[in-house]
């Protein structure tokens, strides 16, 4: 075994306790020694991934075409631009939600388009994993979102929201699913009765005898001989007890009234969440996407709604201050062939796109490109230009690579435990801006 | 509109598990109750229990019996003259029965606690090379396609299905394989090994690249290539994978543990001292026999239930069961029988309006729940559980027969006709249509069941579209029922969109899709006929056009659908899924997942993960112990009991902890995946509360529960297995209400009745004397193996830690001198006498109780 891999291994142990770290009380055996350290609240950057589950039309949003009966919606000619943004035109026929012309003209300016992913394969579950993870063939890896909130923020007690899709977290960090958020109302003062501050189950005294055995045990139970899985087990118990303190300055930002649209509700407790510190990292899940059957009429109603979600995330950040910390990604797992089936669906096209929007991503610009067959087109990785001969297919990989040095998490112990192989001469470098 | 027919044959006598009947087995046949429990309970042997109980024991058992019956029939004496020679000579075979028994049964038994089961790995020279090189490239790379239902089934080299048994056979095909690829290896082309050039996508192979030449997979199959002109070149380093022990150096649980920690799994309940003393004395031969009986509880039945929705998710269909599983086509008339039943008698309207919701409430539950308890009939009843996949018969209740229109024929049949869980096997008759043409054909005028798999609510739950052309339904098929993800197949590099444009019929021509769909789509095909997508009008149906043309023609597994066949597809498609191997290595795979939480670990891909060779150890053996339990299954006749038996047997389910105090980091990555170690979910934690306590928590319920992990079957399908933050804020409400809920309450009960504190007052106070010291650290004990099943030293260091938290908190009380003589208020309510508290022990108490129950052992399983 090389070193290398000694010093995963041990990385791997050690994060499984690292969560202990910034909430481990300060350790006495008196009474009056024993104080929780109130655990610090995370303060970004937060990082949301919108998840158009079953596979999003590209070309009816930021990779439009009109040409070769790809688009029975709209022709070459009705294609809108926006700064450096090409987008399909969807005000007319969208059935509710946000339409392309309002997003664009909202966001395009700080709004990072790549187009001509190569998914490689087209498979749900696969493309799921593949585009969560960056990698394709290994079950072992975090996704994105749980990777980065094991790197910033283990030790928050919701530091990995997640509401569906793929949300492997590489045992490095719990995942939480809030379904309610008034729900956390109820377990935000758990040390009260009915989680009334003025109605402790112990008197003060007791509680902190309680703590500090806990706390004895834990120490003494970390010098034993266990299994990998004991060790990250009670680690894990431990870290998510106490940090659980935390979850008391949730309650604060419930709002009154909760949206009734489903990634509102979403994200309502994701921003609730981060605004709280209490939280990195939110996979937010919208479904349906998979058009077989009609595609037009579904992705005109899905894609206005995912929209919709996404504007109302930065509207919301605005609101609650910390949007210039909020980064956005929106993403799907394929994208849908440039042919109608024999019905009037799409299936499954190993070609997509991604979108993104956050600090320190200069907008205003669409990367990458698909041809007039929507194949993906070779990409210059230093020049960020569509390169023939000298270009590269631009996987899931190379962007999960350029996600991880866009949150400075590159070189992060926990990264470095889940390599994605991209050659240093195929790294995005510039890719932000 | 709908007939049905009665089962006789179907429904045993359910085994009762009586103490009575387990200290008394012979009581069991004069009652008329099934052999099969009898022998199961009497003859606990180890490994292939089920073949040489049948073999042996059982026809040994019915002489016996008659013996028996002669000897006591005194009212014809000359029948005791012959039952008294039939006795000598039956006992002189079950002497010899006996024999046979300790002989075969040691030597299982001595393979079986071991572990190390995997004989190929034990072996001191290690897996040969080549036996790597098949199993850690060939298997992920090529096996897929190149098997003989596989896309390149016409080729040169095609690789045999070994079956199940480490047999002479089995090694055989092993062999085979082996001789497979080492044609093409030692074959050239240009003065290059053919396998090497087809590998990277050269010599136009089929399957285009498979790995790239800078590879790990290609480095690993070059040095295997240049091994057959010269041996020496073998690498040093890959011979010895699994040479050892694979459990060295870990610790197991000892027998009333392991007990504890599966009867509180599988019954959520604690065993009891009989059992306890019984397990200790006779070891894993009364263990079996033990579990057996545990079995046989409800308790089993509702996790057994449990622990297959979680796979299956039949629960979570979409929509009211009684419009989305009972179409409007087929049970128009029928399906909402609770509108029309004649509630008059409830005078008050708001009772009746009230007791009408509980009828759809609870019919719309037990229609959900049948496919569960079609699992639940056939596990209670000792049937082969094969007939998940080939029971010709659903189970129905009182409502939901009333549902499907057959009610009126069986209501006989049912012990309560009124209760709405109450299951019976019944077969339906062959569906009949709002207009003739839509009747569902069949040759013997019943539906033709097939297990789960044509029940109304797993076509509900897993439906097609017009395009998905019951895609989704096969996918379902081959993970639930024979442990393949099929998509898992095409998860490699590849330009999907580049093949999909260059041929006119993808699926069957490109072969990144033919790699997934040549397995996929005869399975869709047999689906066929039902092919109705229209919530709430119909599941059954035929597509009008008849089935696609693009698609590969329905079958299975090579073998195609015979037309005569069609009208009983899914059972053509069951027959075959039960003799498949595969069926009962899924099956262990989910008994795994049962008892454990999760599925046993898949075989690595990624060769060029320096982890890759451990990994691949731990999967290795874990592989064995799946196929040796699996080989066991059926040789028992597919007896899912002995299955779950097999596993809580098996050092995978005993490991315990390690027993060095550092283990290399190697060896630490092989054992990163041993040992249960599983956050109990909802419903678990409710059970073991209840177990310990007598009474439920009551609140991991609804959004409770989902927030603590659990699912919903429909969006939220996997449980959580570590806890956030949320989870931990739940964990300590839990451990402060709980133990305010009953540490009071367990005072307040006469001493005879108390679970907690049996032996002391709330007057005995810590550090006045050595015999109140002792007294509180009996509790501490006994409070330690109730809550966490550990068996504590009443001087060790966690007795010790627990004493002086009681102890510190009663002298902090102490010191404070004010403070309330009672307990607090919400921790006082519903005491069956007065609990006071003058010297602050009840609250210590619940302090101890409150720290116990946030520990591991205790939430964890």
């Amino acid at each position: 075994m090389n070193k290398l891999e000694h010093g995963r291994r041990r990385f791997l142990r050690r994060c499984s306790l690292a969560g202990i770290g910034l909430a481990m009380p300060a350790h006495g055996e008196e009474l009056d020694t024993v104080k929780q350290t109130e655990l610090p609240a995370y303060e970004g950057p937060y990082y949301i991934v919108f998840n158009a589950a079953g596979g999003w039309d590209t070309t009816y949003l930021m990779d439009p075409k009109g040409v070769g009966g790809i688009n029975r919606l709209y022709g070459e000619n009705d294609i809108l631009t926006e700064g450096g943004h090409r987008y399909a035109p969807t005000e007319k026929t969208r059935e509710g939600g946000v339409s392309n012309e309002s997003f664009f003209q909202e966001f395009g300016k700080e709004l990072l388009v790549f187009n001509g992913l190569d998914y490689s394969v087209n498979n749900h579950a696969p493309c799921s994993r593949y585009m969560a993870t960056g990698k394709l063939d290994s079950l072992a890896y975090p996704t994105f979102a749980a990777l980065v909130a094991a790197c910033r923020g283990q030790s928050c007690p919701l530091s990995f929201l997640t509401f569906g899709n793929y949300s492997a977290t590489g045992n490095l960090v719990a995942m939480s699913r809030v379904p309610y958020l008034p729900s956390l109302k109820r377990i935000a003062n758990a040390d009260s009765m009915d989680g009334n501050v003025n109605s402790p189950y112990h008197d003060d005294f007791a509680l902190a005898r309680i703590e500090q055995a806990i706390d004895q045990r834990r120490r003494e139970r970390k010098l034993q001989s266990l299994l990998p899985r004991q060790e990250r087990a009670e680690s894990m118990l431990y870290a998510a007890q106490v940090n659980s303190q935390a979850l008391a300055r949730v309650t604060p930002h419930i709002p009154d009234q909760l949206p009734k649209q489903r990634l509102a509700q979403q994200a309502e407790i994701a921003l609730t969440s981060f605004k709280a510190g209490v939280c990195v990292s939110a996979n937010l899940t919208i479904g349906q996407f998979d058009s077989h059957a009609n595609n037009d009429r579904d992705q005109m109603r899905l894609i206005p709604e995912l929209l919709e979600g996404i504007t109302y995330v930065l509207h919301r950040a605005e609101d609650l201050g910390i949007r210039d910390k909020l980064v956005v990604i929106a993403q799907s797992e394929m994208g849908r062939t440039p042919d109608y089936n024999k019905g009037d669906g799409k299936d499954h096209w190993s070609i997509g796109s991604m979108m993104f929007i956050g600090p320190g991503i200069v907008g205003d610009r669409t990367l990458g490109k698909t041809d007039e067959k929507q194949f993906a087109l070779p990409f210059d990785t230093k020049t960020l230009t569509v390169n023939e001969e000298a270009g590269i297919r631009v996987r899931p990989e190379h962007i999960h690579q350029a996600l991880r040095e866009y949150a400075q998490i590159e070189s992060h112990a926990s990264s470095l435990a889940f390599p994605l192989g991209v050659n240093e001469d195929q790294r995005l470098e510039r890719l932000w801006g | 509109m709908i007939s049905s027919l009665h089962l006789d044959d179907i429904a045993n006598e359910p085994f009762d598990g009586s103490r009575e009947s387990l200290r008394n087995p012979w009581l069991l046949i004069t009652k008329g109750k099934s052999l099969r429990s009898i022998w199961a309970y009497t003859v606990p042997i180890p490994g292939n229990r089920c073949a040489f109980a049948r073999a042996v024991w059982m026809p040994a058992f019915h002489l016996y019996q008659h013996s028996i019956v002669g000897a006591i029939d005194v009212r014809d004496p000359s029948k005791c003259h012959s039952s008294l020679f039939r006795r000598f000579a039956i006992s002189i075979a079950l002497i010899i029965c006996f024999g046979l028994h300790v002989i075969w049964g040691s030597s299982l038994r001595a393979q079986q606690i071991s572990g190390g089961s995997c004989p190929e790995l034990s072996q001191s020279s290690g897996m040969p090379f080549a036996r790597q090189v098949f199993e850690q490239v060939v298997l992920t790379e090529c096996y897929r396609c190149h098997v003989e239902s596989g896309e390149a089934s016409e080729s040169e080299m095609v690789f045999q299905t070994p079956r199940l048994g480490f047999t002479e056979s089995q090694r055989q095909v092993i062999k085979q394989n082996l001789d497979a690829i080492e044609v093409v290896a030692r074959r050239r082309e240009s003065g290059k090994s053919v396998l090497l050039q087809k590998v990277v996508g050269d010599l136009d192979h089929g399957g285009g690249q498979i790995l790239k030449a800078d590879s790990q997979g290609f480095r690993i199959l070059s040095r295997y290539v240049a091994s057959l002109d010269e041996p020496s070149s073998v690498p040093s380093d890959s011979k010895n994978l699994g040479s050892n022990d694979f459990f060295r150096n870990v610790e197991r649980l000892n027998h009333q543990r392991l007990l504890r920690k599966a009867v509180l799994s599988l019954a959520g309940r604690l065993p009891i001292e009989s059992e306890l003393k019984q397990v200790s004395e006779g070891g894993d031969v009364e263990l079996r026999s033990v579990l057996l009986n545990v079995m046989g509880e409800e308790a089993f039945f509702d996790r057994l239930r449990e622990g297959f929705n979680d796979i299956f998710l039949t629960q979570g269909v979409d929509g009211n069961p009684d419009s989305t599983v009972l179409s409007y086509e087929h049970f128009e008339k029928t399906r909402l029988w609770y509108q029309k039943y004649d509630l008059s008698h409830i005078e008050d309207e708001k009772e009746r309006r009230q007791e009408g919701y509980r009828l759809a409430r609870e019919y719309r539950a037990a229609l959900l729940e049948e496919p569960m308890r079609l699992i639940e009939y056939i596990v209670r009843h000792d049937r082969p559980f094969t007939e998940i996949v080939t029971a010709d018969y659903i189970m129905v209740s009182p409502y939901t027969s009333r549902g499907y229109g057959v009610f009126e024929e069986i209501a006989n049949r049912f012990e309560d006709s009124e209760d709405p869980f109450e299951f019976i096997p019944v077969r339906l008759a062959a569906l009949r249509g709002r207009q003739e043409k839509e009747n569902q054909e069949s040759q013997t005028g019943f539906y033709p069941h097939a297990g789960l798999l044509s029940t109304l609510q797993y076509l509900s739950r897993y439906p097609t579209t017009e395009t998905n052309r019951n895609r989704l339904r096969a996918r379902m098929f081959f993970q639930h029922f024979l442990g393949i993800d099929v998509l898992e197949l095409a998860a490699r590099d590849s330009d999907a969109a580049a093949a999909t444009e260059r041929y006119e019929i993808p699926t069957m021509q490109a072969s990144e899709c033919v790699v997934c769909h040549k397995i996929l789509d005869p399975v869709a095909g047999l689906f066929q006929d039902y092919w109705r997508f229209d919530r709430n009008f119909a599941i059954y149906g035929k597509r009008h056009e008849g089935w696609f043309e693009d698609m590969f023609d329905a079958g299975f597994n090579g073998e195609g659908l015979p037309a005569e066949e069609r009208w009983r597809a899914l059972q053509w498609l069951g027959e075959r899924t039960a003799a498949d191997d595969r069926f009962a290595i899924a099956m262990t795979r989910h008994a795994y997942r049962l008892l454990t939480g999760r599925v046993p670990l898949s075989a690595p891909s990624d060769l060029e993960d320096p982890r890759f060779e451990m990994r691949h150890r731990a999967w290795r053996e874990m592989q064995c112990e799946v196929e040796r339990i699996a080989t066991a299954f059926i040789q028992c006749d597919y007896d899912f009991k002995e299955l779950l038996i097999q596993w809580v047997m098996s050092p995978f389910y005993r490991v315990d902890g390690v027993a060095m105090a550092s283990l290399d980091e190697n060896r630490m990555l092989e054992l990163d995946d041993v040992g249960v170690v599983r956050l109990l979910s909802p419903e678990q934690l409710e059970r073991k509360i209840f177990a310990i306590f007598g009474k439920r928590w009551g609140r991991l319920t609804d959004q409770t529960a989902i927030l603590y992990g659990g699912i919903d079957s429909k969006e939220v399908t996997e449980r959580a297995t570590d806890p956030s933050g949320a989870m931990g804020a739940i964990q300590r409400t839990l451990s402060n209400d709980v133990a305010c809920r009953n540490v009071a309450f367990d005072f307040s009960r006469p001493k005879a009745e108390r679970i907690l504190f049996r032996s002391i007052e709330t007057t005995t106070l810590p550090n006045e004397s050595v015999q109140s010291d002792v007294q509180i650290r009996k509790v501490i004990q006994h409070l330690h193996w109730l809550i966490l099943g550990r068996e504590d030293a009443i001087d060790g260091v966690e007795v010790d830690r627990t004493f002086r938290l009681f102890s510190e908190i009663v002298a902090d009380a102490k010191a404070a001198g004010n403070f309330d003589s009672r307990e607090a208020w919400s921790c006082r309510q519903g005491l069956l006498s007065d609990v006071d508290d003058p010297h602050y022990t009840v609250r210590a108490w619940r302090a101890v109780v409150t720290y116990l129950l946030r520990q591991e052992e205790f939430l964890y399983e």
